[in-house]
């Protein structure tokens, strides 16, 4: 099967990639990459630059592609969006898969998780049936959330935190999210359908912490304040954390919603053996001190 | 969204039990444990929410609290009991106490059901024993705050909570 994955060299991306090895697979980066065991080409989803060659032949498209971190990242996830949809729908691409937010269907959704679901209805738009995983936080290296979260425990021995540390959220490995990406890739009775795609474990972002903090042998306190806005959190996370505020805050305007799997139809269509949350932690911090990503 | 009903009475015990429910056309979770953890999940959103934010449920690996402005423990809960099959999909959590809760025990259960052709979404507060509830020897306004405010207050949040449940979708 042929298969181009945009965003391939995304945290995502790049998990995906050898999951990937037994398709014909066009990986598109938006600045030249050269990586074996695919065929890499330069487009950009958000321009619409390259993105009509790159799909060329294909069969399924993957879309992990955002823009956080622009000030107007809704408006270019649209574009891309509409971009792939229209230029997939003319190369007679069968399946498009997209990587969407849990949580982005609650009425009150943040701001991020409504572009998330946005671009999903964008990819639908011209007519390919889309797959769409919806996760919440994915806990590898690079992931931003991730990595604000693991900034937070290791900078900070007491954290003045607000109230979204007791929202609830279940991550997911990165690799099991990778694993369910690749499964779905061609798989008919996935075509037009949204899933939920939780980690094991539910747990608050406090417990995240803390569990975090006794892989790395800290005990941080932690202070819940009602009065910490998602600006100064962002701020905050800025200053402390190596996450920029621009992609911070929009990730923090989203921890105010749970995000929880709310079915589990994709465990029956595919049966993963899902890496609990401590084993997953503690292989992105392996990952990382041994200077490797993803 | 339709057949909303609201009943309330005294159990032989001394405990209360309260009941909300109302039907819906397709059911809003699945029968999983994910389905039944977002009943819970989102019932206690929506207390947060209904308050603006002012009475919030925090967690820990225990059980949970709902606080009022980040500080005085209103009621106190077990953990999240998940259950599912064909004929129920439910959240209960053990009362443990709290400002309004005279002493722990009781149980609250966000529970989906099929009844007919339909299914019943409910909120049942069962043995619990408010602290406000008018009994032998206390004030004469606390019956009256539970009356004119705790019961009418968990009656709209449950209404709200139905709401929210359904606006977000069907599975």
């Amino acid at each position: 099967m042929k298969v181009t994955v945009f965003g391939a060299t995304g945290v995502v991306g790049r998990a995906l990639l050898p999951l990937l090895a037994d398709h014909e697979v066009t990986a598109v980066s938006r600045s030249p990459h050269e990586d074996a065991g695919a065929r890499w080409v330069v487009a950009d989803a958000a321009t619409g630059d390259g993105v009509a060659s790159a799909l060329e032949g294909a069969n399924v498209a993957y879309h992990l592609v955002h823009s956080l971190g622009s000030s107007d990242f809704e408006k270019q996830d649209r574009a891309a969006a509409e971009t792939v949809a229209r230029e997939a729908a003319s190369a007679g691409v069968e399946q498009i898969v997209y990587l969407g937010g849990l949580g982005a269907d609650d009425p009150d959704a943040s701001m991020h998780l409504r572009s998330r679901r946005e671009t999903g209805e964008r990819l639908a738009s011209a007519g390919v049936p889309v797959t769409t995983l919806r996760a919440a936080m994915i806990v590898g290296r690079g992931s931003a959330a991730f990595e604000t979260i693991l900034g937070l425990v290791r900078r900070l021995p007491v954290m003045i935190t607000p109230t979204w540390v007791s929202t609830p959220t279940q991550p997911i490995a990165l690799e099991d999210i990778a694993g369910y990406l690749a499964a779905v890739c061609g798989n008919e009775d996935t075509l037009g359908e949204g899933f939920d795609v939780g980690g094991p474990e539910v747990m608050t972002y406090r417990q995240m912490m803390e569990r975090i903090a006794r892989l790395l042998g800290r005990t941080p306190v932690i202070v819940e304040v009602p009065v910490l806005t998602p600006y100064l959190s962002a701020l905050w996370l800025n200053l402390v954390t190596p996450v920029n505020a621009s992609v911070a805050r929009p990730l923090i305007e989203g921890l105010r919603n749970p995000t929880i799997a709310r079915e589990e139809r994709i465990r029956e269509l595919v049966p993963l053996a899902l890496t609990p949350f401590d084993e997953a932690a503690q292989r992105a911090l392996s990952s990382e001190a041994a200077g490797t990503r993803g | 969204m339709r057949g909303w009903e609201t009943s309330e009475r005294v159990l032989e015990s001394g405990g209360f039990e309260s009941r909300q429910r109302v039907l819906v056309d397709v059911p809003v979770v699945d029968a999983s444990a994910s389905g039944a953890r977002t009943l819970g999940v989102t019932y206690w959103r929506t207390v947060e929410r209904f308050t603006r934010g002012t009475i919030r449920a925090t967690w820990s690996g225990d059980g949970g609290r709902l606080k009022l402005l980040g500080g005085a423990t209103l009621l106190s809960f077990g953990t999240a009991q998940l259950a599912f099959g064909a004929d129920e999909v439910h959240c209960r959590h053990e009362v443990r106490g709290g400002l309004l809760a005279l002493r722990g025990g009781g149980t609250v259960t966000l529970a989906q059901r099929p009844a007919g052709d339909r299914y019943e979404l409910s909120v049942l507060v069962e043995e619990y024993v408010p602290r406000l509830a008018a009994r032998t020897g206390s004030p004469w306004w606390a019956g009256a705050l539970y009356l004119k405010g705790q019961s009418p207050f968990h009656a709209a949040v449950s209404r709200r909570y139905f709401d929210l449940l359904v606006r977000s979708g069907p599975v």
